[in-house]
């Protein structure tokens, strides 16, 4: 029985791939027996398979690797090498702290900082008195008594707990 | 995974540089010829397995043997080929080699004329290829160079079989379009 | 064609450095500006009473200021606690079952500084004041019952 081509083409491709099971091996090749377009086909596809290959096997024989293991063994060590010390360094920008772009525009940053800064600290709040005074004193519950001792320069604040509760005094 | 291999990778995601060399000895040529069949370019070619390796050391620690080792590596030596491929586009500094760049035996095709119809062979080729969507120029160097099955490259490439195929026949289809004429003449 | 290697992240180190100092110089600022205004503060929580005649070695000043005042014959520290005071932190110290101190440090200037004090009994504000205190000096509160004798809390300031 004759297969048309539609049915077999894609097939075709399978089968030069060797990805055909026996069945369709069977049936492949029964059509290209017969049809000198699909074998034509096919053909062409072989030769572009040869084309893109076999050059490439020759030239990778030839090549010299060696010289390229050396580039990347050069490479993985100096990557070891730039361990922590590297990390810290990039992290930090340490290796481009002298480039422009880095530098100026932290520098800049510090300089706002300071002057926005040191106006602050130094911001002089209205002087209070040097000696000790009580500024208020209040209770909602008991009475207050402020007393000065002089010679000790010692305040006393006293809460009055109930008629009995006046310290005793000398 | 072949268990010597197993051990192989095991050693080189722990930093072991003669682990890296024994994997970079297996598979130099193959990963070779992957760039080349992007690049068309010999010089072009040993950088892009130099960066290959390199990157493989650093990336292996990540690698949990989900997929094949070699489709792993495969993956990674087409996307850097084709990375590599876009940024010569851009600045292009080197011209294609002459096809093949081998001296061949054969007296007939030493031949001044042979020659050039190698060379612009070549470069009909890498032409078409470039003209290729990537993932299409990726199935047909998987299979024409290295003759990966469609199950190895749905692996590599992270698709369908039936993906792998489609792309397999449009890709064939266009360069075979370019190339008509210099395939015919090959007869 | 020479091996490239990939270029850095120039413009993210800058900015990480530039992040990084920015960050350290606001901290510096902050600590800067928070130890420059602490202020130790010394509270001590006495019980004074008539019952016996012991005065705690710690106390002598208290009671050598307050004797010419009080005549309390026993002074016992019940509490010693020094704390550092920064402008606008309230900090509360228990003094005795169910009373507390809460003293505040308002503002400090070279030689005086000023405090807020309450005195909180079962969470009820029992006295509220604002004092001045030079280095040194002693703010005595008192008056609050507890067992045979009467609180006194002396509040001293070091700067």
């Amino acid at each position: 029985m004759k297969h048309p081509c539609s049915s077999v083409s894609e097939l075709v491709e399978k089968y030069l791939d060797q990805e055909v099971t026996d069945q369709e091996k069977v049936l492949v090749e029964t059509h290209l027996f017969d049809c000198s377009s699909c074998r034509d086909a096919m053909k062409s596809m072989e030769e572009l398979s040869t084309v893109m290959k076999v050059p490439l096997y020759e030239i990778a024989r030839e090549e010299d690797f060696d010289r390229v293991w050396l580039k990347v063994k050069r490479e993985i060590r100096s990557e070891e090498k730039h361990s922590w010390w590297e990390v810290f360094r990039s992290w930090f920008g340490f290796a481009t702290l002298h480039q422009k772009r880095v530098w100026i525009p932290t520098v800049a940053a510090a300089l706002v900082l300071i002057l926005v800064t040191v106006p602050l600290l130094l911001k002089k709040s209205p002087s209070l008195p040097v000696e000790f005074g009580v500024e208020y004193v209040e209770s909602k519950t008991n009475n207050v008594m402020v007393y000065e001792v002089e010679e000790s320069k010692v305040t006393v604040i006293w809460l009055f707990e109930g008629p009995e509760a006046e310290p005793t005094t000398s | 995974m072949k268990p010597d291999e197993t051990d192989l990778i095991s050693r080189c995601q722990k930093g072991d540089q003669d682990a890296l060399k024994e994997i970079f000895d297996q598979y130099r040529e193959k990963v070779y010829r992957i760039a080349y069949g992007v690049v068309r370019h010999r010089e072009d070619a040993l950088d892009i397995v130099q960066e290959v390796f390199i990157k493989l050391f650093r990336s292996i620690k990540h690698f949990e043997g989900k997929s094949r080792f070699y489709t792993y590596l495969y993956r990674m030596a087409m996307n850097t080929a084709i990375d590599h491929s876009r940024k010569t586009k851009k600045n292009p500094t080197s011209s294609i080699d002459v096809e093949g760049g081998v001296v061949p035996v054969d007296a007939i095709e030493n031949r001044p004329d042979r020659i050039a119809v190698r060379k612009e062979l070549g470069e009909r080729l890498k032409r078409a290829m470039d003209k290729l969507p990537d993932d299409q120029r990726t199935a047909l160097i998987f299979r024409e160079v290295e003759g990966l099955s469609y199950q190895e490259m749905a692996e590599a490439m992270e698709c369908s079989i039936g993906t792998v195929m489609s792309r397999l026949h449009y890709g064939r289809k266009k360069v075979q379009e370019s190339l008509r004429d210099y395939v015919n003449e090959g007869e | 064609m020479a091996f490239r290697r990939s270029g850095g992240g120039t413009n993210n180190v800058m900015k990480r450095f530039a992040s990084f100092s920015t960050f350290l110089l606001i901290l510096i600022f902050l600590s800067a500006s928070t130890v420059f205004a602490q202020v130790q503060t010394r509270v001590r929580v006495i019980q004074a009473s008539n019952a016996g005649s012991t005065i705690d070695p710690s106390l002598r000043d208290v009671h050598d200021q307050l004797g010419s005042l009080f005549s309390f014959t026993s002074y016992r520290l019940l509490k010693d606690e020094t704390v550092s005071l920064s402008p606008n932190r309230p900090v509360a110290i228990p003094t005795h079952p169910g009373t507390a101190l809460e003293i505040e440090l308002i503002r400090k200037q070279k030689d005086v500084a000023e405090f807020k004090v309450k005195i909180k009994r079962e969470k009820a504000e029992i006295l509220n004041t604002q004092v001045r205190l030079s280095p040194g000096r002693t703010v005595v509160i008192g008056g609050p019952k507890h067992g045979e004798g009467t609180i006194i809390l002396a509040i001293t300031a070091r700067f």
